[in-house]
């Protein structure tokens, strides 16, 4: 016989020990019932930490993309022809930056209801897959963009000898310390999204 | 009496097709795993193995180009052969898992490292993808000239490279995926 949400087991009564085995039943549709309600607290509790994660992602996603995206530097010197001048979008690894960046804060903001779903009802599996499937794409997005500007980023604080780059950090001060400090930003973010997929994975167990 | 015997027969008829799924799944995360060893251990290897000399040389400058003469290329290469290396220990878990599909905890610790290893993967697959779009096209602003024009083997390799590790990334992230599945199907 199967109620709702708790299994009981038909026991076969036989005439000699019917008391005992009565007694027997209802114990163990209380010890299924207790295991649930604890696996739901703890699910619960791991669904609260997954938001208050994903609100510190808002908060590093978005300094990533506004600090790379307002850079905008003018050397005070200029030459008839050159204005020196340095802006994101003079490199293409530092505009797949913001657009990356751009893209997993609006997918956070986005997904902050499926996390309070989850709070709210800890044995829904749906949310929390679609949950997990989003976050594992945003690890990939947000650690490629984040990679690609630190690639650059290197490249202008150290230049490259073999290669004839010259380090252009000697000269734009501001914009390297902003461009650095985005990809640091940017590498918080992508930790907290790998934070997040293990906490859906581990919230994800069937008791 | 009869009523016991068919509820057994019943439930048992519940659990066969959920494990014969989670078996499918844990060979098909075995198989992908397979893939992506395939994928990455070719990336490091094509681009640890790049090395062209120019025939021509000045006094003072000689022109060669190798992977470590930059640094994300360097990190390319150890980042690929870390993960190679992570895929090929983590074959007998996979294993383990198609044998018994019940296991969680394994599955647990196991999407842990893969989440670890993607982002690893990205990042050296991204790094070096930044570099290469520079060696091919140059950045007028920064004053930095494009180095394909003179090295063209050596860029073909390192462009090459980067399809294997990419290849790899999208493998991981179905991984992940399938490990999670799996692991709320029980």
């Amino acid at each position: 016989m199967k109620s709702g949400d708790a299994t009981t087991i038909n026991i076969a009564e036989t005439s000699g020990g019917s008391k005992g085995k009565a007694a027997a039943a209802p114990t163990i549709v209380a010890t299924t019932k207790a295991t649930k309600h604890a696996a739901a607290g703890w699910k619960r509790g791991i669904a609260i930490f997954d938001f208050i994660l994903r609100l510190f992602a808002i908060a590093a996603a978005l300094a990533a993309t506004t600090t790379m995206g307002t850079t905008d530097q003018t050397l005070p010197f200029f030459t008839q022809f050159f204005q020196f001048q340095a802006s994101y979008d003079d490199l293409p690894a530092f505009t797949f930056f913001v657009v990356a960046n751009a893209i997993a804060s609006g997918y956070l903001v986005l997904s902050l209801p499926f996390s309070i779903v989850s709070i709210v009802r800890p044995h829904a599996i749906g949310a929390r897959l679609l949950l997990l499937v989003f976050d594992t794409v945003m690890v990939s997005l947000t650690t490629a963009g984040a990679a690609a500007a630190a690639a650059i980023v290197y490249l202008a604080h150290n230049g490259n000898a073999s290669a004839n780059w010259i380090a252009i950090c000697q000269q734009f001060d501001d914009f390297c310390q902003r461009i650095s400090g985005a990809v640091v930003a940017s590498f918080i973010a992508a930790v907290i999204f790998m934070l997040l997929v293990v906490l859906s994975g581990l919230a994800l167990r069937k008791h | 009496m009869k009523a016991g015997a068919l509820d057994l027969g019943e439930a048992s008829k519940g659990l066969a097709p959920r494990g014969g799924v989670n078996k499918g799944v844990s060979i098909l995360d075995f198989i992908l795993r397979l893939i992506a060893l395939i994928g990455t251990l070719g990336s490091a290897i094509a681009m640890g193995t790049t090395d062209e000399t120019l025939p021509f040389f000045t006094q003072f400058i000689r022109f060669r180009a190798k992977y470590d003469d930059l640094p994300s290329f360097t990190f390319f290469v150890v980042a690929n052969s870390i993960v190679s290396a992570y895929l090929a220990l983590s074959l007998p878990l996979s294993i383990f898992h198609i044998v018994r599909s019940g296991a969680r905890s394994s599955r647990i610790i196991l999407i842990f490292f893969d989440t670890a290893m993607l982002a690893l993967l990205t990042a050296g697959a991204s790094a070096a993808a930044a570099i290469v779009y520079l060696a091919h096209k140059g950045n007028a602003r920064a004053n930095w000239i494009s180095i394909c024009q003179q090295f063209n083997s050596f860029c073909e390799r390192i462009s090459g490279s980067l399809i294997g590790s990419f290849g790899g990334i999208l493998v991981f992230i179905l991984i992940v995926i399938l490990s999670a599945v799996a692991v709320s199907r029980r």
